[in-house]
């Protein structure tokens, strides 16, 4: 009887992004976390290659060591873009497995950026998370960028590349881009435009590596992103939340060992090493609200995320990242992570008041709920008039 | 009662005998690629023929001689089953699971293990027969059975092949729908097509162009690993080719005279990439002008607007480039002192991170890194290079995209360690790979600096002469050597000697993995240790059946 009560959600994972692995890590954590008393879970694994799929062997780790060779089992499920369906459709037999929300736990492309969300909306189902122009927004780090700085967010300035542009003159882009007021001293961090978790990000120390750094950007983006490098650097990361209300948490402060946050560095490193186990952004070594953090800087930072959260429009659990120029004492927006790695739940478990990470993931539901149900009660029905005069 | 109770546990034996005995052969026959007369020679040079199960089973007739009765024959054969089943369950592995190069259980080897061991359990079963006729005997189904299972250990190899040739006539109907439906899809798709060959380098120089293509000008469909046959360019473009794809890199592989022009006909080239045309594979070609014979066959099928690129430091791919004229014609390489080269590059040093360079290309200079090692790998990416620029990339581009090229694997992969690290050169070594490798040894730092190898093969009559000049320059470059296996041992050895080597830092090894043992308790901190070459199981040390 009070199994029928549960609310199902369908956690969404994997997808194809190069953020892959990171996010079947943060969806296994997520998983382990949420309160089975109140929900029922249904894990969905977008294979690499963009199907999906779902049975209970998705809730084992070691089930990834093997796929795709092992998917075959599994049920392979979509989600049609037609209202009224309310789960997802199994491709085999065209059955339903009804579902009440969607929680899509993807990093990076295709979920973190609107897609998914988009194809929430076509459904008429609710989702946990920012919805479509939000992530698309805040994945969009230029773009991200140019809107905060309307609002009065610091951000550092930024040089947008297209690898277009580079593959017909990489020596004129080079040149047009070090000549650039603000950009004629080096070091600078050439990065992807859109894409998260340190991947194919360089730091640029002499002149003659700044080509073969944005041809690796182009390994996997269209658009490179070039900013000036702040020497004397200390990261700020604060995260967000929406339940009745905007929420910031405590700060962090990451330690990076080589100067750059790597890949390896964010997943890899920590406690991960030695189990040989990564825990995702959980792992990272790190600094929580440190107490001999200038409190002037604190502030700045919880009101400047809590601002770029409203002002993007974003939901669910998002994590900001401020860097801090240590010789100028300037405080720069980085970057927003609408769906952060782990949920940013070690951020919420040390906050005032605490925040466990099943009561992040049943608050990130109820509001999900609660947006849906919102967006239903607008009017949309203007009725049919044009076609019928 | 006795009696058929002591037939059917040795009948069971024998068929649990012979059904692990038909997967280990099929692993090698499937690593001759079911080819007879390959396997043939690779049974008899090697004496795999079975000794273990027919000892065993000598064995229990001897003693069903010496001890006749039911009660003795009963025993005896009850031990000679569990020995059967101790020798191919436990001292034999799985070939499926064990080994270096797997048994890998496609529909194909299904299909030949399943007819194989039908033939074979008929043999197996016959003897009850034999028992039906003659129960109130007990002594001639125990010997009939042995003799029958003697016959089935020895056969696995023949009737293998049998069950191949009964397959063929499907296996070549299946082949040829797979093909029909590769062409469709390629005819659909349409892409630019360059083919790669070469004596070496063709793989290293497929990944390199495929990459850089993708890169620069557009899409690119390469098949991964070294894929070179019809029949696996078949299966990947079936699997992985897409309508985005605007280049198709194809390696061609020359295993006879004609293997190239059936490669192009199936995937006609516009472009083609030669890196070199050598002497390895001289024992399936003959001669080196055979080979040769066999390589151009690229050359040829490309259309007269066609654009060709050859190694300009390899003098027969040079003169392949002589000999085919073709809308564009250039040459790539290291020496000038060979002649003119459109594309080359100077200024070569490694480290750690990879190997510098500046190419000169079209009365540029280029400076630039590749994460790649070693002058066989920065002549594949110079080959890619070329390639690219001459179908319209941005030779700047293209270079700043060679810092980025991802290493293929074993061909020269630094794998550093805490303390000891690795060169892996595993792959199919040659003369000139082998030597670039130790020159990649000798300039990284290094406490120690340690070789692994088996030595090369398939150089016809340069093998030892070739294994034992490299013996040479390695005394030079190494501080320890280990031989593995026995194939090239003497000639290794013989070249360490000339080069007054220390005995006592060569250590000589039956097996990969014994050599690995060995150097796990003798290294030491600060070890770089290059693992040149490794063989296939089926050059590597004796097998035994």
């Amino acid at each position: 009887m009070a199994q029928s009560k549960r609310t199902r959600v369908a956690v969404l994972f994997g997808g194809r992004s190069v953020e892959h692995e990171i996010s079947v890590i943060t969806a296994l954590q997520l998983m382990q976390a949420i309160d089975p008393a109140v929900y029922d879970v249904t894990p969905v694994y977008i294979a690499p290659t963009g199907t999906w799929h779902t049975g209970t062997q998705l809730l084992e780790r070691s089930f990834y060591a093997k796929v795709p060779g092992n998917l075959s089992p599994l049920d392979e499920v979509t989600l049609l873009p037609k209202p009224g369906v309310r789960g997802l459709t199994k491709l085999a037999d065209h059955s339903t497995i009804p579902i009440d929300v969607f929680l899509p736990a993807f990093h990076g492309q295709y979920g973190e950026d609107g897609c998914i969300q988009g194809l929430f909306e076509m459904a008429d189902v609710p989702y946990t998370g920012s919805n479509v122009v939000s992530s698309a927004l805040t994945m969009n780090k230029y773009a991200c960028k140019v809107f905060l700085k309307e609002h009065g967010v610091p951000v550092l300035p930024a040089q947008l590349i297209a690898r277009s542009d580079a593959q017909k003159d990489i020596n004129g882009v080079v040149q047009k881009a070090l000549s650039t007021e603000g950009f004629t001293t080096l070091p600078l961090f050439v990065k992807p435009c859109n894409l998260g978790s340190s991947i194919g990000i360089s730091k640029v120390k002499e002149a003659h590596e700044l080509a073969p750094a944005l041809a690796k950007v182009f390994r996997f983006d269209t658009h490179a992103l070039i900013e000036p490098c702040v020497n004397e650097i200390m990261e700020i990361n604060c995260s967000v939340r929406e339940h009745n209300g905007i929420h910031a948490s405590v700060v962090e402060i990451p330690v990076s060992q080589s100067g750059v946050l790597s890949y390896e560095e964010k997943y890899l490193r920590g406690g991960g090493k030695k189990t040989g186990q990564s825990a995702g952004m959980a792992s990272l070594t790190r600094v929580i609200d440190p107490q001999d953090l200038d409190p002037d800087i604190k502030n700045s930072v919880v009101e400047l995320a809590t601002r770029a959260f409203t002002m993007l429009g974003c939901s669910g659990v998002a994590r900001l990242d401020f860097i801090v120029d240590l010789t100028t004492g300037k405080l720069y927006f980085n970057e927003l992570n609408a769906f952060p790695g782990s949920c940013s739940f070690y951020l919420w478990v040390r906050s005032h008041p605490r925040v466990l990470y099943t009561t992040l993931i049943h608050n990130m539901i109820e509001t999900a709920l609660m947006h849906h149900a919102t967006a239903a009660s607008l009017d949309r029905n203007i009725g049919l008039k044009a076609l019928r005069a | 009662m006795l009696a058929k109770i002591t037939t059917l546990t040795l009948i069971v034996a024998i068929l649990a005998f012979a059904w692990r005995r038909t997967l280990s052969y099929l692993r090698y026959f499937q690593q001759e690629e079911y080819n007879s007369t390959r396997f043939i020679a690779w049974i008899k040079s090697n004496r795999a023929f079975d000794t273990r199960g027919s000892l065993v089973l000598l064995l229990a007739l001897i003693a069903h001689i010496l001890f006749p009765g039911s009660g003795a024959s009963f025993l005896i054969a009850l031990l000679s089953a569990a020995t059967l089943f101790v020798v191919a369950y436990v001292i034999e592995g799985d070939p499926r699971t064990t080994g270096k190069i797997r048994l890998n259980m496609t529909e194909r080897a299904t299909k030949t293990a399943w007819v194989a061991y039908g033939m074979l359990a008929i043999l197996g079963v016959a003897p009850l027969f034999g028992l039906c006729c003659s129960c109130s005997q007990g002594s001639a189904p125990l010997t009939l059975t042995a003799l029958c299972g003697i016959a089935i250990a020895q056969a696995t190899p023949a009737v293998l092949m049998l069950a191949a040739k009964i397959l063929s006539p499907a296996e070549k109907r299946l082949q040829k729908y797979y093909y029909d439906d590769a062409k469709r899809i390629l005819a659909e798709v349409n892409p630019f097509v360059i083919g790669i060959t070469g004596s070496y380098g063709k793989t290293g120089a497929k990944a390199a162009l495929g990459d850089l293509l993708t890169q620069t000008v557009g899409s690119t469909f390469w098949p991964k690993k070294s894929i070179n046959t019809v029949m696996g360019i078949t299966r990947t473009i079936r699997e992985t080719m897409r309508p985005h794809h605007k280049y198709a890199v194809i390696e061609m592989g020359a295993y006879n005279i004609g293997s190239i022009r059936r490669l192009c006909e199936f995937t006609p080239p516009k472009a083609a990439l030669v890196t070199a045309v050598g002497i390895m594979h001289l024992e399936r070609f003959g001669s080196p002008e055979n080979v040769y014979t066999a390589k151009s066959e690229i050359a040829e099928a490309l259309p007269e607007h066609g654009i060709l690129v050859c190694n300009g430091d390899s003098p027969n791919a040079r003169r392949m480039a002589e000999q085919h004229k073709r809308g564009t014609n250039l040459l790539y390489g290291f020496d000038l002192s060979k002649g003119t080269l459109d594309c080359f590059a100077t200024d070569i040093s490694y480290d750690e991170h990879g190997t510098s360079f500046v190419i000169h290309y079209k009365g540029e200079r280029f400076p630039g890194r590749t994460p790649l090692l070693g002058r066989p790998a920065l002549s594949n990416a110079l080959g890619a290079f070329t390639m690219a620029c001459a179908l319209g990339a941005q030779p700047a581009f293209a270079v700043a995209c060679m810092g980025n090229l991802p290493p293929v694997d074993n061909r020269l992969v630094l794998d550093k360690g805490s303390r000891v690290s690795y060169l892996r050169d595993a792959y199919n070594s040659n003369p000139t790979g082998f030597e670039a490798a130790l020159d990649v040894l000798k300039n990284l730092p290094a406490q120690r600096r340690v070789l692994i190898t088996p030595g090369m093969i398939e150089l016809g009559d340069m093998q030892y002469q070739e294994n034992k000049r490299l013996a040479t320059m390695a005394a030079a470059v190494c501080d320890l050597v280990y031989v593995v296996g026995p194939t090239n041992r003497d000639a290794i050895l013989a070249g360490l000697a000339e080069a007054n080597f220390p005995r006592t830092k060569t250590i000589i090894a039956d097996t990969r993995d014994e050599a690995f043992n060995t150097l796990a308790e003798q290294s030491a901190e600060g070890d770089l240790v290059l693992i040149e070459n490794d063989l296939g199981d089926l050059h590597e040390g004796k097998v035994r059946f």
